[in-house]
């Protein structure tokens, strides 16, 4: 039994590769067919932005004497307007390129993780409607890799967990130790370190970061704190590569973390109903955390609704 | 079935209150510093405007970049001094807020600035978000009715299990897209006075959770909008996020199944032998979970991560409404 088990875990380690490679490699794939196409789509429209606000502010310096108010409301909403589509005056040009590659890419990821900042946004009627199908397609494509990479944080603390518990021979004590000791790493790792990162690169407070932090992570992203769109500030090469990965990471463990609070709060409203077989309490989840692969009778039937909760963020 | 209902009702005005209580915080907390805010750039506008004459191109310059600022930081200096008095943050427009922030849309034309209400945020919203799920997850009880009713309908009529399976699900389809997508975007034209395609990109946009804030309802200045045009607007928004919610469900399912295919084809063609028939087979029907191999068998697991819309989709739930 037991060698079967070994041999079945590698012969499931051995598939399980070319599958995570291949829905990272289509993910990335799909990013950069998202940002080429928003590129090509935005790029036009912006510079005409850019050159109308342009205008508008030349208009200005040039009969400042015999300005009127609508006048000047006027350039107001030209500036707001710009502002929405990434563009800022800066001295006697504008900082252009907000739809350059890299500006794209980002928004793409900022669609499909529904995170949407706002901070840039499609403003041509195609970049729209494309925008709605990369979308469609897009936030389930997101949705299947956040749960990999939830699974393999899961997979890699309940191994941690069992190791644990081979070594103090209380499973139990160990589980919960494991447990404990990946949502405070996680916590640390997500929610309070990065912070500190941003307040040195970008010049936002401690609260600032945090804040920005959190809001990202739980993917309601306001737009008020948008990473690397300070025109004035020069940002190292690896700065955007690093956030795209912890977004990423930071995403799928706030989700374990949620499923938990969900886990907490259905059990809860759930107790007046009896009769209907609900998810088992959280105790007893624990407990068969800890049971090898052995499938139970009642782990067939509520099979898909039993694995991807976060005992491992306990 | 009567103390379901009681439950439901229970969990709704709970859940009301919950955004109640999150809105009058947030006025407290935000309003001051706002009105400061615009009071400090009007007055800026108006000294503008008054002293023209006196000023030179540099100044100019200065005033447009403090402008800019403004509008970087969310004050928009529109409208004169009488307008500085209107805060953004009366009653009805933080409960917006805090709906659009605990179901994840999060618009951000309205954020909070001050360091205590950012804070508040994120507790609240730690909170929020799976109350919100919670809720929505009762609601969406209620979206399958229809569903249910044709599919038993069909069934009476003596329709096999596989047909009336794929046009209740068609229905689902059709009746949402048209119900949630479409009739919102014409409503959207007729009151904003956008287009078509800028009222279904705002639906969209706004049920997939994703939020940008470059169209909101209810926003334009220069507009009537009747009393009850929010309201309807939630109504909307609640039941559209489920809806959606099981769209994405749908589409996860079917990317996972292509997914696992291929990678089953690079398997077969990875490593042959009997060893690994074996431990295929072993490992291959649906439900066996073992602690410690995550199934990879997906049949739904991808929803139950992150997102809203992705919470809500239960395969097995789909399922069972699907095929009585």
């Amino acid at each position: 039994m037991c060698r079967a088990q070994g041999d079945a875990v590698a012969g499931r380690r051995g598939w399980r590769l070319p599958g995570t490679l291949l829905l990272l490699l289509a993910y990335v794939g799909y990013l950069l067919l998202g940002s080429t196409a928003f590129w090509a789509l935005e790029g036009p429209a912006e510079r005409h932005s850019a050159q109308q606000l342009l205008q508008g502010k030349w208009e200005l310096l040039g009969n400042y004497t015999c300005l009127k108010g609508p006048a000047l409301e006027r350039l107001i909403q030209d500036i707001i307007k710009a502002y929405k589509s990434g563009l800022t005056l800066q001295g006697n040009s504008t900082s252009l390129g907000r739809w350059d590659f890299d500006g794209s890419f980002f928004f793409s990821i900022s669609a499909i993780t529904t995170i949407g900042y706002g901070n840039l946004s499609p403003s041509t009627v195609s970049a729209q409607i494309f925008c709605i199908f990369f979308a469609l397609f897009g936030i389930p494509l997101n949705l299947i890799l956040l749960n990999r990479i939830g699974q393999l944080m899961l997979s890699g603390v309940q191994r941690c967990a069992k190791r644990l518990g081979e070594k103090l021979r209380w499973q139990e004590a160990a589980a919960i130790l494991t447990r404990t000791c990946a949502l405070v790493t996680g916590l640390l790792l997500f929610l309070l370190l990065p912070p500190f990162l941003f307040s040195v690169i970008e010049g936002w407070t401690y609260a600032e970061g945090f804040y920005y932090s959190f809001v990202t992570l739980s993917t309601i992203g306001f737009g008020d704190y948008v990473i690397g769109m300070n025109p004035d500030l020069t940002y190292p090469s690896w700065y955007k590569n690093l956030v795209s990965v912890w977004i990423l990471f930071g995403m799928a463990w706030l989700a374990l973390v949620i499923n938990l609070c969900i886990t907490l709060l259905e059990n809860s409203s759930d107790l007046c109903q009896c009769g209907k077989k609900t998810s088992k309490g959280l105790e007893q989840e624990l407990m068969d955390c800890n049971k090898n692969c052995s499938p139970r009778p009642d782990d067939v039937e509520n099979g898909s609704s039993k694995d991807t909760k976060p005992e491992g963020a306990n | 079935m009567c103390s379901d209902k009681i439950l439901t009702g229970l969990l709704a005005v709970s859940y009301a209150i919950y955004l109640l209580l999150g809105a009058i915080v947030f006025r407290a907390l935000e309003k001051n510093e706002e009105l400061e805010q615009k009071r400090a750039v009007i007055q800026m506008k108006v000294a503008f405007l008054q002293n023209l004459a006196h000023l030179t191109e540099a100044d100019v310059e200065q005033f447009v970049k403090n402008l800019t600022d403004a509008v970087q930081r969310g004050v928009y200096p529109v409208g004169n001094e009488s307008q500085a008095e209107d805060s953004n943050w009366d009653l009805c427009n933080s409960f917006f807020f805090v709906a659009a922030m605990v179901s994840t849309i999060g618009y951000g034309t309205l954020c909070p600035k001050t360091v205590a209400g950012q804070i508040f945020c994120v507790f609240f919203a730690s909170f929020g978000i799976p109350f919100t799920i919670v809720f929505l997850h009762r609601v969406s009880k209620m979206l399958f009715l229809p569903c249910e009713r044709l599919g038993r309908c069909l069934y009476e009529r003596g329709m096999r299990k596989k047909k009336i399976k794929f046009l209740t699900l068609l229905f689902f389809l059709v009746m949402g897209i048209l119900v949630f997508l479409c009739l919102p975007s014409v409503v959207f034209q007729v009151m904003e006075g956008w287009s078509y395609s800028e009222g279904f990109y705002f639906a969209f946009i706004t049920l997939s959770t994703i939020g940008f804030g470059d169209y909101v309802v209810d926003k334009q200045p220069d507009r009537n909008y009747p009393s009850y045009y929010r309201f309807l607007v939630a109504i909307w928004i609640i039941f559209g996020l489920v809806w959606i919610a099981f769209l994405f469900n749908l589409l996860t399912t079917l990317l996972e199944d292509t997914e696992k295919k291929i990678a089953q084809n690079l398997h077969k063609r990875g490593k042959a032998g009997k060893d690994n028939e074996e431990n295929r087979k072993r490992y291959q029907p649906a439900g066996f979970v073992s602690a410690e191999e995550p199934s990879l068998l997906g049949s739904g697991d991808a929803q139950k991560t992150v997102s809203l819309a992705a919470h809500l989709g239960d395969a097995k739930q789909v399922e069972t409404i699907f095929s009585l």
